[in-house]
Formats: structure tokens, sequence, C-alpha cells
């Protein structure tokens, strides 16, 4: 049956592609682009700005062609503007996951060379992940797609808005700056399985010298292309080879290409911001970052911010000595600080590990949110487009139907530009049509499958027979595309 | 003590007949009494200024007005809240460490039918997982095998003790049976055919052995398996069965009450609300493992998982909240209690989400009069907190388990936290 839907799916894709203004009807919940209306206002409610504005009691919250166009109190409105009754209710700012796979199509890691700087997310972002839709229904508005953490050099990440009924091009962030994935630790060196063929480096500081390494080639890359003589000089004389991986990371040493790097331990952070230093640029995130509290000032002082879980812990000896305050830690010191969900599940409810934040350590509670929304957007250098509610920015904003810390609380609506992509009372209506074209798909299916047997892709872990190493979220999970359960599986050691 | 305890390992046994007195420091002898906290016993309605006694290990009293016996060790709690000690319904704490380090792993034995696995004689009751557990508010444990088909007998432990044999309080608990998937539509499938087989040998081996006892044959060659699965076929002890998908859950149920089996408790994911209203109607306790799920399947709506308390209640089934027990969850079973939060958000009524996580675990294995809520005669296992303990922002500042106040200090997470921001104040001149 599963089968004969993807089949349905793939004929819907192939028939109607050549339509520009085409948009998936066939799936669950995709849903064509919501308008942009040229202004909105919610009334009344309690506003987290994410800036030092700080949280407004009784304040409005006005969007104009998808920006924000004012925040205070009775606020003036253009005629026929669409206004939303906030009482009772929390705006916060569009949360910002830095670490996700949720949208990448056709593997994660590519796990092969120990630099890998010329893939690119770009070409392989799923525009279709029910992904986006849940994690627009837990309140997050951009996310920051890596590779996995097989390499040390792992290739070019791409920051996504979640416009769900969009196309992957139009999904891409376009003023974000230019990201590439490194990775430190256990898992370049390949710690956790037994390679067929060992790759170098196997330890900690081979995975420092193949990095410096790289920088030196690239380095010695890109003056070789400048020194290339333009026009009729360099007509008579051979062009260095185009080399992809060296111009990347070339672009990171001129500081043109950011660094987020997968790191756990206080060593390995602080080596790659000394190499860093002796190539005069400076590590934009480390991710993970478990030990940053060790070396927080060390870290404040480069000016490398701080993307973390928040308490995952003791998965793998690099993790044993992750501690839930080290958010606490690293902000205190002043390290840009934020929280990331680096899993599809975790992602719709960020929140909570916000919340966390306050828990462990006394975190200000509007400074946790800024954990989620504003200091990531820092991270990923978005900041002057979103992570905030301020004029001017673009209007990504969650409505709440209570404390946006809270587990009692649920995202009412989530706005990116100024469309709303998820609305709860919309959901609803939606299920109902969903059942109904389920059940008349089914009837097709045994109609025409008598080979349909109900069993899921992952499932069948009781089964010794059929026993397979799934990520404990992937575990009986039936009908999702394959991109939808990737995950970093060199990052998060299996529970099976 | 020694030989008392060595015997009633071997059978389910409970701490009134531990004789803890006899081990106990002699504090034990005094009364605490804690003063000033809103006390939320959970089975009751919460009593703001709430008096709790406890002497020798358990709750004496609760009340607002009950008289503070003279000499008691009086701790203040004013502007805290009292809570029973949540009770994980299903995990693999203190089998595992670091899950990716082979030789800190215990959690699941190799072959098929291990009936004859008891749980409880693995757990590390150093294992550092159990303090930062214990600094959520977790304070006990149902401790689960997690290989092959029989999968042998749980336990439910306190998280504190000087060794496993003190930390228990109910072993074995159940006997655990994971159903293999492969057998809903293959009346023909292997894997049931072998625990059937397996089942019917372990009858005929105990009815050998009773007419051996009564004179009438010869004694059968002892089998750990089979004879571990007397009490289960004895009717004795409960069937835990594993299921994760609902038409494997009502094959599963159908084929347990095929065998004859009567006590069975379902540990099984979201999907177990499709079958909400025939474990209503055979009364079948859920242990619901983890609310925290993608939905089953694509098409499903995003709350799938989230809804699936609020659907249980409804229906009328008795069910415990837990998280998946392994992996990841076993470092941070700290967190159950916001699976339950979240439950709330998504229909189920608080009472009840508090319960799910605290006494109705308790009920549904058997230790409802030990654990799960703040009565007289309980175990004194309890903790304050600056407010709702199902929400993350609450701190939890104070526990006691059996009565002893326990050192949070031990929670290794705390100990970095205190450790380096002394270290970074003193980098930075504060």
């Amino acid at each position: 049956m599963r089968h004969l839907i993807f089949s349905l799916s793939v004929a819907a894709l192939t028939s109607v592609a050549a339509h520009a203004d085409w948009t998936p009807d066939i799936e669950a919940w995709n849903s064509p682009m919501p308008e942009q209306p040229a202004a909105v206002v919610v009334r009344n409610a309690t506003i987290w700005t994410g800036t030092d504005a700080g949280v407004l009691e009784n304040a409005d919250l006005l969007v104009r062609n998808g920006r924000i166009g004012a925040i205070g109190q009775n606020l003036t409105v253009p005629r026929g503007a669409i206004e939303i009754d906030g009482d009772g209710h929390h705006i916060t700012p569009g949360i910002i996951d830095a670490h996700s796979h949720a949208a990448i199509i056709g593997g994660v890691n590519e796990a092969s060379r120990i630099s890998t700087a010329d893939v690119r997310i770009r070409d392989v972002i799923d525009s279709e992940s029910i992904n986006i839709y849940r994690q627009l229904a837990g309140g997050v508005t951009a996310i920051n797609l890596l590779h996995g953490s097989a390499n040390a050099i792992g290739g070019q990440m791409s920051v996504i808005k979640m416009r769900w009924g969009a196309s992957p091009a139009e999904l891409v962030f376009a003023d974000a700056p230019e990201g590439i994935k490194f990775a430190l630790g256990e898992n370049p060196k390949q710690s956790n399985w037994q390679a067929a063929e060992p790759r170098y480096p196997q330890t900690r500081h081979g995975v420092e010298q193949i990095i410096r390494e790289r920088f030196q080639q690239a380095a010695d890359y890109r003056r070789a292309h400048e020194e290339h003589p333009s026009g009729r000089a360099g007509r008579d004389r051979v062009p260095p080879r185009p080399n992809h991986e060296l111009a990347a990371i070339a672009e990171v040493i001129h500081g043109e290409r950011d660094v987020h790097s997968h790191a756990y331990r206080a060593d390995e952070m602080l080596a790659l911001m000394r190499l860093a230093e002796q190539f005069e640029f400076t590590i934009k995130t480390f991710q993970h970052v478990l030990e940053g509290f060790k070396i927080a000032p060390q870290m404040a002082a480069h000016g490398v911010g701080g993307s973390t879980f928040i308490d995952w812990w003791m998965f793998k000896y690099e993790a044993i000595d992750a501690t839930g305050y080290n958010p606490a830690l690293m902000h205190e010191a002043g390290v840009l600080t934020g929280l990331h969900s680096d899993n599809p599940e975790l992602a719709r409810r960020m929140n909570l590990d916000a919340a966390k934040a306050v828990r462990y350590g006394g975190v200000d509670p509007h400074d946790a949110l800024k954990m989620i929304t504003a200091w990531p957007a820092a991270q990923l250098g978005i900041d002057h487009r979103t992570g905030s509610l301020a004029e001017g920015l673009d209007a990504d904003f969650v409505i709440w139907n209570g404390h946006p810390l809270s587990t009692r609380s649920l995202v009412e609506q989530t706005w990116v530009d100024g469309r709303r992509f998820f609305d709860r009372e919309a959901d609803q209506r939606m299920r109902e049509r969903l059942e109904q074209e389920r059940s008349e798909l089914i009837a097709l299916a045994l109609a025409s499958d008598d080979n349909s047997n109900g069993n899921g892709n992952a499932d069948g872990s009781d089964s010794p027979e059929r026993r397979r190493v799934v990520h404990s979220f992937a575990a009986h999970l039936t009908g999702y595309r394959p991109s939808e359960l990737d995950h970093d599986e060199f990052c998060i050691f299996h529970d099976h | 003590m020694t030989n008392s305890a060595f015997s009633m390992i071997t059978k389910t046994f409970t701490a009134s007949l531990l004789g803890l007195a006899l081990l106990a420091p002699t504090a034990w002898a005094e009364v605490t009494a804690l003063v000033g906290a809103t006390v939320h016993p959970v089975s009751s309605d919460p009593i703001e200024n709430g008096i709790v006694l406890i002497r020798n290990g358990r709750i004496e009293a609760v009340g607002s007005d009950i008289s503070i016996p003279e000499g008691s060790r009086r701790v203040a709690l004013d502007g805290l809240h009292l809570y029973p000690g949540f009770v994980h319904a299903a995990t693999q704490l203190g089998l595992t460490e670091i899950s990716s380090v082979a030789g800190t792993v215990d959690t699941t034995e190799m072959g098929s039918i291990n009936a004859a696995i008891r749980v409880e004689v693995a757990v590390n009751h150093d294992s550092e997982l159990l303090p930062t557990t214990i600094a959520g508010g977790v304070l006990s444990a149902h401790i689960v095998p997690g290989g092959g088909l029989i999968r042998g007998t749980s336990a439910v432990i306190g998280l504190d003790g000087w060794s496993w044999e003190e930390m228990v309080i109910s072993a074995p608990t159940a006997m655990h049976i994971a159903f293999p998937a492969g057998a809903v539509d293959n009346n023909d499938n292997e894997d049931l055919k072998l625990i059937e087989e397996v089942l019917d040998q372990a009858r005929h081996w105990h009815q050998a052995r009773a007419a051996a006892a009564d004179g009438n044959a010869h004694m059968p060659a002892r089998n750990d398996q089979l004879e571990a699965l007397g009490p289960l076929l004895a009717g004795e002890q409960a069937l835990i069965l594993h299921a994760n998908r609902y038409d494997v859950m009502e094959k599963a149920l159908d084929w347990a009450e095929g065998q004859g089996f009567e006590n069975i408790i379902l540990y099984a994911n979201p999907d177990v609300q499709y079958i909400a209203e025939r474990l209503a109607r055979d009364d079948i306790p859920v242990i619901l493992r983890n609310v925290y799920s993608l939905p089953s399947r694509r098409w499903e709506p995003y709350d799938m998982a989230f809804v699936a308390p609020k659907r249980l209640h409804e229906a009328g089934v008795r069910f415990a909240i837990a998280d998946t027990g392994g992996g990841m969850d076993v470092s941070n079973a700290r967190n159950l209690p916001f699976q339950a939060g979240s439950a709330i958000a998504h229909g189920l009524p608080a009472d009840a989400a508090m319960k799910s996580v605290t006494l109705w675990p308790a009920q549904i294995l058997g230790v409802g009069d030990e654990l799960g809520s703040i009565e007289a005669g309980k175990r004194a296992s309890l903790f304050a907190a600056t407010g709702d303990p199902l929400e993350p922002m609450t701190h939890i500042q104070q526990v006691w388990i059996d009565g002893e106040q326990y050192d949070l200090h031990r929670d290794r997470t705390l100990r970095l936290y205190e450790r380096y921001r002394q270290r970074n104040a003193n980098v930075q001149g504060r």
C-alpha cells in the first residue's frame, strides 16, 4: 500500500511538474504557500521581543508585507488589516535551529574523504520533508541544514526558511552567509565502528594536523589563482587547476565562509581556535560544544559561538562531562550561546529545551528564549533579518496559547515572511480532509495490491532476524521518506 | 541479614520484610518532620502548609493538623512544594552507562529465550546516571531487560543504595515477552512458534516437577529457563508484552489471552491509543513508551504521539507514561516528568498527568503500597520543588529517598557546574 501511495505521488510529480504554479496536494499535510496579507495585526498579546526591549505586556504586533511594521500599544493599523486577538497569548520570534538534518535528500554524510568541502547541501534540499511542517507546528521558522560529522572538513551547509509548499530553491535563506561543517573528535577519527579500511586520522591530534594541512594547501591554492595574471598576460600561461574543495577551504581561511564545527571536548576546540588564529580568522560556532563550559573564557576571547544540546550526555565517551549547566556557564562567560536540536523529533519542542536553561543555572527566561531565537540567528549571521521582533525584520513569529517555556503551552500559529504557514485550527480541518482521502487511497490500494502487509520500513526491531540498527527516534515509523528519518549516523550512537 | 536477604531476593519481597532497622543508623529511629511546604500527596488534594512525618524511612503521617513528636528533626520548607518521587515505568537505568562503550552496556542479552534473566543483578548502584536522574525527581524505576523474545524478569528499584540488593523494591516484577511483529499476518511465524514451544515445554516441565514432588514421577532435569517461567504460568506473575504497532498489539493480546494469561501489562508506543477501547474493556494497563515520538506514520497528525495519553485516559485505560527506556533516554530519564507535562498541553487533565508518572506506574507494577504518593505507610521517597515539577523551569531543591536526605551534589553535572563556575569567575576576575 505504501508503495502504491508512493507511486501515485511520483506519478503526480511527473505529470504536472511542468506547471510553474504546481503545489503538491496528494501527500499528507501538503498545502500551497499561504498568501502574504498586506497587513496583519495581533492585538493585546505578551510579546517576547528577543531584543533589549524585553517582554512587552498587552502589546500589538503589526506586520506589513512580510515585515514587522511596528510593535507597541494601541497601534494604528492600515484599513483592511487582518486582526488577530492575542489576548492571553504570547508571541515570540520564530525558533531558529542551528543544527538540523531534517530535510536533506540522499545521505547526510559524504562519508568518504577526510575533507569533503566541495559537497553542498544546497543541491539536496528536500522541500517536501514532512519535518518542515511538523517543526512549524513547534514554532520553528528557520533551520541550518548541515552535513554529518564523518569528516573533519564536512560540506557546505544551507540555511533554509520553513516555507512549506515552496520549492527547494525558494526555501534557501538568500541572505544567509555561506558556511561549512567541520567535525572533531570521535566521529572523524572513526572511534565507534570498524572501518573496512581505516582512514587517516585516527587520533585527535591527527584531526588537527589534517585540517592545518588543508588550510595550508588552500592558502597556496588561493595565492596561485590570485597570482595568475589576468587578461592578455595570463593567456599564454597554464592556469592553476580548479579544485572545488580547496576553493571552499580558501573561503574559510579568508573569512568568506563560516565554520560551524561539531566538537565535544575542550582540547580539540581549543586547538581549532588556535589554528584559526594562526590563519587569522574566527571560528563561527562550535556545534554540540559539550565541554564549552571548560574553556568558556577562551571561547569568548576568540569570539566563537556555542551551539549546544541542553541535556544530552553520556551517550559516548566524549560526552561524559556534558552538563545541562553548559549554556548557563557559556552565556555567563560572554559566549554567544544557542540551543539546537540535531533531531527532527526534538526540533518540535525546542521551547522546552530553552526552559531547561532556566532550570540548569538560572538563566533569565527571556535570555533562555534568545538561545533558540535571536542568538542562533546571530550565530548563523541572519540576525539582521530574523530571530527577534523589531521593526523592519522579517515577520517570522509564533503565537503561543500560554507561556512559551511551559510544557502546558501549544503553538497556535507560526508565521514566516508574514505568511501563516501553521495554524492549529486549519490543521484540524485538514485532518478531516486527509482522513477521507486516505480512506479512498486505501480502497484503491486494496483493490490493486494484494501484497499489502502494512509493515513499515523501520519496523521489526523486536524480531531478531529483522533487527536493524535504527536511531531510537526512527524506530517503528511507517511511510516516511528516507530523507525524513535521515540523521547524522556518526553523531548519536545507536541504542539497539 | 545476609542469609535472609539472600532468600528474599529469590522471590518478590517488600521492604517491610527487609528489616531495615537492623541495618540503619540510629538516626533512623528518629522522626523527621517536613513542615511549611504545600504537600501534594497526588492521591488526594494538595495540603497548604502541610506536615509530613517520616520514621524509619517511611511516611508516618501527612496532614496540616498533626502533632510533631518531641525531638523530631524539623525541616522548614516554606514556599516549596512536596511531591512523591517520580516512578519510571520502564527503563534500562543501571544497566548501561555510555552506550557507545560496549563494556559499560548490559541492556540486551543475546539469544531468543532469556526467561531466567534477572535484571536486578546487573544494576550498577554507583552508575553516574543515577544521581542525575534523582536530581530530576525520578526516585525509583522499573528496570526492564532488553534481549530476545522471552526477555526475563524486571525489577522495581529505588535509585539510591549501597548495592542492588538494598535498592530492590520488587523482584521479579514481571516476565517480559517481545511479541514478534512478523506474527501479525503469519500464523507460522517462527519466533512466535518458538515462544509457544518454550511455554509448552515449561508447562510440561512444571507438571512433571509437581508430579515428582507428589512421588508420582522422577524429578525432571533442572532447566533454568523453564523453571523461571513457573510463576508466570501459575498466574502468580504479571506478563509484560512489548509491542509497537497497533496490529501487533492486538495480535499480542489475542495471543496472550489465548495462552490463558490474565495478568497482562502492555508496554507499547503511542499506537496503543488506537486500541484504547479494547484495553479499557479488558482492563489491561499500559506502559506508554514515549510521548516524545514522531507520529508512527507520515500521514498522521503532528501531535499523534502527544495526544496518546489523553486518548487512553478518555477511554478509561489505566496507564503510565514512560520514555523509550533505552539509548539517550537512559541518561535523560530525568526528563520523564516533562512528557507528562506535554500531555497536559495536549488534553490530559493535570492530575492525571501527575499520576501517570507517580501513582499509576506504582500501582500497575504492583508496588502501589510502597511508592507513588505521599501517604502514611509508604516509602518516604519525595522531593521539594519550587513549583510544578512537570515544568522544566521548576527547580528541585531537596530530595529524600527512604527517609534519608539525598546529597544532590552527587550529581556529576552539578559538580562540574560549580567547579567551572568558580574557575571562570576567577579567570574573569569576578
